[in-house]
């Protein structure tokens, strides 16, 4: 009501028309002007006054969304006096004085937003348009573009360092390593001595396949004396199938894959053909598809393979399994713009959607530029793969939304790169919607991010956590990498950028005698390197000692402090690094979700090792055997298993994920009737109930379940919980009429040990 | 020093500790620090817990609470101003109320014949007129309301609450979902999103099934006594013990051995708040469980009770049924009589059971739908969604008591006086418990996420 009531109350105001500005003539006032305004003064008016004095409703007659309406005022004439802001109506009201209008009607503004508008109206009162607002914004080297963003880490170009000297002769080092134990020996920390072979291969088992070895496997492996048996594990694993299982099920949280679309009203909620685009991803790993082509096909398969070619159409899942937010476009592309610039660049380029990157040189246009290039791409009707993206004829020449409303529309952009990454070289695209060009940009060996990031991620895959803590954004408000030469150095391995006509060692096994000194050195990865492949990538960091320590804690640091230490210094022990930041041993680590859930059918004797297919309902039963990569990910519903494990939210890019403890992962694995079958069908393998004796059968449960034999101790145990359970079950009163039998017991506490989930 | 290098999550986003908070991109943390341990809020709290009672659907404001003489007297003509420019269906001329309102209490605020129970309690009521979203279907304005975006997958306010806060009672879970509807938003809008695991909600049963069989998943073992799982548990700590020998010291391993030990507390806990069979017959009578129209809802309500007075942080009751149940687009004055008929004691009788257990006091109850609807009539009987303007009320937490707050225009259409934004109801909920909205910050894809993203005023005016 009140709303209505401002301009009846207004007569009494206002002077002329808006005058000139002052004497501003100075450009650099002007533009500070300028920046004050957006800053401090667009956002209160639109969030304030633009509901009813905006494009939308003029209440009173009064529009205060651009410089003709202020300059007109109300119907009874203007509300601002530029450069007095005593004699202006306009802060008559927003003083809200007893019995007067008082505006926003919904309460009065914060003192500190009354004295910007009083600060903005004896600057001027300008009110700067949108073209000339984005005039800033839309050049990178502006204003956004100052202070630390030119010299931030990430967006230098990726030199190959020359891995550091060490002092430490106790390991055999590979180029990777000499970087982190120089940060150790930095640090007067000394790493852990090497893990022992039944450590190794569970580790190498479940970090590249995701799934558990067998007894025979760990024996055959420990027992094993040739020097290169580690080596050969290694290429046998990564050539496993099973290895794109794992890893695929990877590049699916960064890809925010789903079987379903979300919120829908009415239409089917299911992506029926999802499941082709995980086999297409699964793979694109197995085959060792080169990343840069890895990247090209998801973001413009439909100009790089021919139509017919079905299995790389699926490619483009990528950009086209996301929500579908009620099908409003504008939110889909801003989905697709972030799984593209979080997911491969790791810039969070949609944080400029409404307003310049507040941190990140990032400007609005640049958002927008990309938006064209999706706007631009359509999905086919009829016809070719469900998850396709083709060009639409006639491209669209993106405008910037202002303060992201499609309703109001600024400045119109070219569709183009980010100017951060395109510098000065930056051309508008031509090519169709410019999605393959957008593609070719992004993989291109010249790029400081694309590289960066992945290794980053494949580096937090394998340990747990990034060189760069924040895996999606490598922006400036990130922490730089606590290894900086390791990170580029992987970086430059993995495009195959050379320096310096040197090339590094390799390193294949523990039993490699360190050269001294800095040879001329052959590939680590491979004799004939193969341009952003990730199996090569693997393999250097798996061979690395630093890959192959023991996760025990080293028990003393390098070297005795060289220096009697202050007691405060003592006290304090900063040189522990209780964080493993520094990787002084290996992160000991929980298996995720899909690992555990594999990792309990194998033991069970249950997984069903088919590839492929249609996705399967897991949460429900009868539980298939299938591994979990091929589980159904339902993002509008998803069953409160994955998330009680953690697994991604499916709905947007994951950056990573967590590893919670909650007692909903206990109770699960209590209580839950396929907890309690996997232990069922582990206490009935064959071998179980052929075993002579319960130490027999223990023995057999412990190598199924762990792949190792019990120790004494654990024999003991193991029996004690047995017989007990044997007198007390079949008599005692309290026992439950369905009770578990006693080997069906002690199956399921092996499987719910923390041994069993943790990998040294 | 082991805690100190833990810092991260689950702690309260204070200024001081901003610069040290985790990053959700990543840290493999909440492993050290335990992250639901009861923390201090901002400033001294109002109210330690919430109780929301949900009406999925969206009931209708004009024929509740919020009485307007104008429909009344101007039914069947023309609405006299604009309608919005987004209505989720077209909608004709003014429809009366068909219910009667009167005076109540020593605040005289008026009710209508739908809540005869619920208005013994006026006086206990902040009755807030002038509550608005944005979001006129019901998937976007229930994802408003529970989370603050109808867009973005986001926390929902129960967790943002237990994120805030940690919890009271580390044997149940901190933020409860009692029979959630799983249409429209469902699991998110008693997800963590981006938060970690800890701070989701727990839901017991759902909207489709009887509230009697509403159980937290997995909290059973069919196929052993407490006896037997407690032996099996006992040798699980045994092993783990021994493996954590083995390692040395190493928190998470310790974090995961004690969390069987949690759940099988919660196990013994849970079907004891569960317990109806403990309270009096007068009890049951005051929550409606004799009477077979009100006993659903009523369980959920005296659960909810329960609950709060075990220290659960956050509580949510969800009125509906497989259909969504207040959403009266036809037969308005069928489809309200049942469903006020089936709340409108149980909600009185927990009024009535929190003050009189002194809960009442630090508990703030909350009730509302995800909108209110049109005054203009759809078809001959109905009423469509009503983002514009709709009522919600508080109780107890040091809300102010008997007031009406805001108002809606003369017809009820929309919000006109001092207006309640979502955003500003979260504030506000927020500083009732003491949380200040703009400091309970969670950094995650480069930024700092609130509740109420960029938005929010508290509504200190209905705060005493």
């Amino acid at each position: 009501m009140r709303a209505l009531s401002f301009v009846l109350c207004c007569g009494a105001a206002l002077a002329t028309t808006l005058p000139a500005r002052g004497s501003d003539d100075d450009a650099a006032l002007r533009a500070e002007a300028e920046r004050f305004f957006e800053q401090r003064i667009r956002p209160l008016l639109s969030e304030h006054c633009f509901e009813c004095h905006g494009a939308k409703k003029q209440q009173g007659g009064l529009r205060l969304d651009g410089a003709e309406g202020l300059a007109k005022g109300t119907d009874s004439g203007p509300v601002v006096v530029a450069g007095k802001p005593d004699q202006s109506r306009l802060l008559e009201v927003l003083r809200y004085a007893p019995g007067d209008v008082q505006m926003p009607p919904k309460g009065k503004l914060a003192d500190d937003d009354v004295a910007a508008v009083v600060r903005w109206i004896q600057m001027g009162a300008d009110f700067p348009g949108a073209a000339k607002r984005q005039a800033g914004g839309g050049d990178a080297s502006g204003p956004g573009m100052a202070g630390g963003a030119q010299g931030h880490w990430a967006f230098q170009p990726v030199q190959r360092p020359v891995p550091p000297e060490v002092a430490n002769v106790s390991l055999p080092l590979a180029p990777i390593d000499r970087f982190i134990v120089a940060k150790l020996e930095a640090s007067e920390l000394k790493p852990a001595s090497p893990a022992d072979r039944r450590t190794l291969i569970r580790r190498l088992s479940f970090d590249l396949t995701g799934l558990p070895p067998s007894f025979e496997d760990v024996e055959a492996f420990a027992s094993d004396p040739s020097p290169d048996a580690y080596v050969r594990l290694v290429d046998r694993l990564l050539a496993s199938p099973a290895y794109g299982e794992r890893w695929a099920r990877y590049w699916l949280d960064v890809a925010r894959y789903a079987d379903t679309k979300g919120y829908l009203f009415e239409e089917d909620r299911n992506y029926a053909q999802a499941y082709t685009y995980r086999d297409w991803v699964i793979r694109a790993f197995n085959d060792d598809l080169p990343y840069d082509r890895f990247i090209q096909l998801q973001l413009a398969a439909d100009r790089l393979t021919s139509d017919a070619d079905a299995q790389h159409q699926a490619a483009m899942g990528f950009l086209t399994l996301g929500r579908r937010f009620l099908n409003n476009r504008h939110d889909i592309i801003d989905d697709r713009i972030d799984v593209v610039t979080r997911g491969l660049l790791g810039l969070t380029v949609t944080c400029a959607r409404c307003h310049d990157h507040k941190y990140d040189p990032i400007p609005t246009a640049d958002y927008y530029s990309l938006y064209g290039v999706f706007d631009s791409s359509d999905e086919p009707r009829e016809g070719g793969h469900p998850l396709r993206l083709v060009d639409a004829p006639n491209p669209r020449e993106p405008r910037i939304f202002l303060r992201g409303s499609h309703r109001n529309r600024g400045e119109q952009v070219p569709r183009q790169f980010l100017a951060v990454l395109a510098g000065d070289e930056r051309r508008p695209f031509t090519d169709g919607s410019g999605r393959l060009e957008l593609a070719r940009a992004i993989a291109d060996p010249a790029n400081p991010l694309t590289a960066r990031v992945l290794v980053n991620r494949v580096w937090r895959w394998h340990f747990g956590r990034g060189l760069v803590e924040t895996p999606s954004d490598f922006g400036l408000r990130s922490d730089p990498p606590t290894h900086p030469g390791l990170l580029d150095w992987l970086a430059a391995e993995f495009v195959g950028v050379e320096s310096r006509g040197s090339r590094v060692e390799s390193q294949h096994s523990s039993t490699v005698e360190r050269r001294p000194g800095s040879d001329p050195q052959p590939s680590t990865l491979n004799p004939q390197p193969l341009p952003w492949s990730l199996k090569r990538l693997h393999r250097a960091i798996v061979l690395s000692a630093v890959y192959q320590q023991s996760s025990l804690r080293p028990s003393s640091t390098l070297h005795p402090p060289s220096s009697p230490a202050t007691p405060g210094d003592a006290d304090s022990e900063p040189n522990l690094d209780f964080e493993n930041r520094l990787l002084s041993h290996f992160p000991r680590r929980r298996l995720d979700f899909e690992a555990q859930r594999d990792a309990l059918l194998a033991a069970a004797g249950r997984l069903d090792r088919t590839m492929y297919g249609p996705s399967v309902k897991i949460a429900e039963p009868p539980f298939p055997p299938r591994r979990s990569v091929y589980a159904f990910i339902d993002r509008q519903n998803l069953p409160g298993v994955f998330r009680a494990f953690d697994f991604a939210a499916p709905d947007v890019h994951s950056p990573g994920r967590f590893t919670t403890t909650v007692p909903q992962q206990a109770l699960f694995l209590l209580n839950s009737p396929f907890a309690i079958e996997q232990a069922h069908f582990l206490a009935n393998r064959p071998e179980v109930p052929a075993a002579r004796s319960p130490a027999e059968q223990v023995q057999v449960l412990y190598r199924l379940a762990y792949g190792r034999e019990p120790e004494t101790e654990e024999l003991s145990l193991a029996i004690a919980f047995l017989e007990s359970t044997n007198a007390t079950s079949p008599t005692s009163g309290e026992a439950h009429p369905n009770a578990l039998p006693p080997l069906v017991q002690l199956a399921q506490v092996l499987l719910g040990s923390n041994e069993f989930v943790y990998i040294d | 020093m082991l805690r100190a290098s833990g810092v991260g999550f689950g702690w309260l986003a204070a200024a001081s500790l901003l610069a040290e908070q985790a990053t959700a991109d990543v840290r493999p943390a909440s492993e050290d620090a335990d992250p639901l341990a009861p923390r201090q809020p901002d400033f001294p709290a109002r109210a330690k817990r919430v109780i929301f009672l949900f009406m999925k659907g969206g009931p209708s404001h004009v024929d509740t609470f919020d009485y307007k003489p104008k429909l009344q007297a101007d039914d069947g003509k023309p609405l006299p101003f604009d309608k919005p420019r987004v209505q989720f269906a077209p909608t004709g001329n003014l429809l009366r109320s068909p219910w009667k309102f009167r005076p109540y209490g020593e605040s005289g605020i008026l009710v209508s014949e739908l809540f005869p129970h619920v208005a013994q309690h006026v006086d206990d009521l902040c009755i807030m007129n002038s509550v608005h979203g944005t979001n006129a279907a019901h998937g976007g304005a229930l994802l408003k309301l529970h989370t603050g975006s109808d867009t973005f997958v986001r926390p929902s306010m129960g967790s943002w609450v237990t994120y805030g806060l940690g919890t009271e009672n580390r044997n149940l879970p901190g933020f409860l979902t009692i029979c959630p509807t799983l249409a429209h938003g469902g699991v998110k809008n008693w997800g963590a999103a981006f938060l970690p695991a800890h701070y989701q909600g727990t839901p017991m049963g759902v909207a489709s099934a009887p509230s009697s069989q509403a159980r937290v998943k997995f909290i059973a073992n069919g196929r052993l006594s407490r006896d037997e799982q407690r032996r099996q548990l006992d040798l699980l700590a045994a092993m783990n013990r021994d493996h954590l020998a083995q390692t040395g010291p190493h928190q998470a391993l310790e974090a995961r051995l004690n969390s069987f030990e949690l759940a099988f507390r919660m196990q013994m806990a849970m079907p004891e708040a569960e317990d109806l069979s403990r309270e009096s017959a007068a009890t049951h009578k005051l929550y409606g469980l004799d009477d077979p129209v009100t006993a659903d809802f009523g369980r959920q309500c005296l659960l909810a009770r329960r609950f709060a007075e075990r220290g659960v942080r956050f509580v949510q009751v969800t009125h509906s049924d497989t259909n969504v149940q207040w959403d009266q687009h036809s037969q308005l004055k069928e489809g309200h009589e049942k469903n006020s008929r089936e709340v409108d004691k149980p909600i009185a009788g927990l009024l009535a059971d929190l003050k009189s257990r002194g809960l009442l006091d630090d508990t703030l109850v909350l009730w509302g739908g995800e909108f209110g609807r049109t005054p203009t009539a759809q078809g001959k009987d109905g009423r469509d969604h009503n983002p514009y303007g709709f009522t919600m009320w508080l109780a107890g937490g040091r809300s102010k008591a008997g007031i009406r707050y805001g108002a809606t225009d003369d017809y009820g259409y929309y919000a006109a006086e001092n207006k309640i934004h979502i955003h500003d109801l979260h504030a506000t909920l927020l500083a009732f418990l003491g949380l200040d909205h703009e400091r309970l910050t969670y950094r995650y894809a480069g930024r700092d996420f609130r509740l109420t993203d960029v938005h929010g005023d508290v509504v200190r005016d209905i705060m005493t």
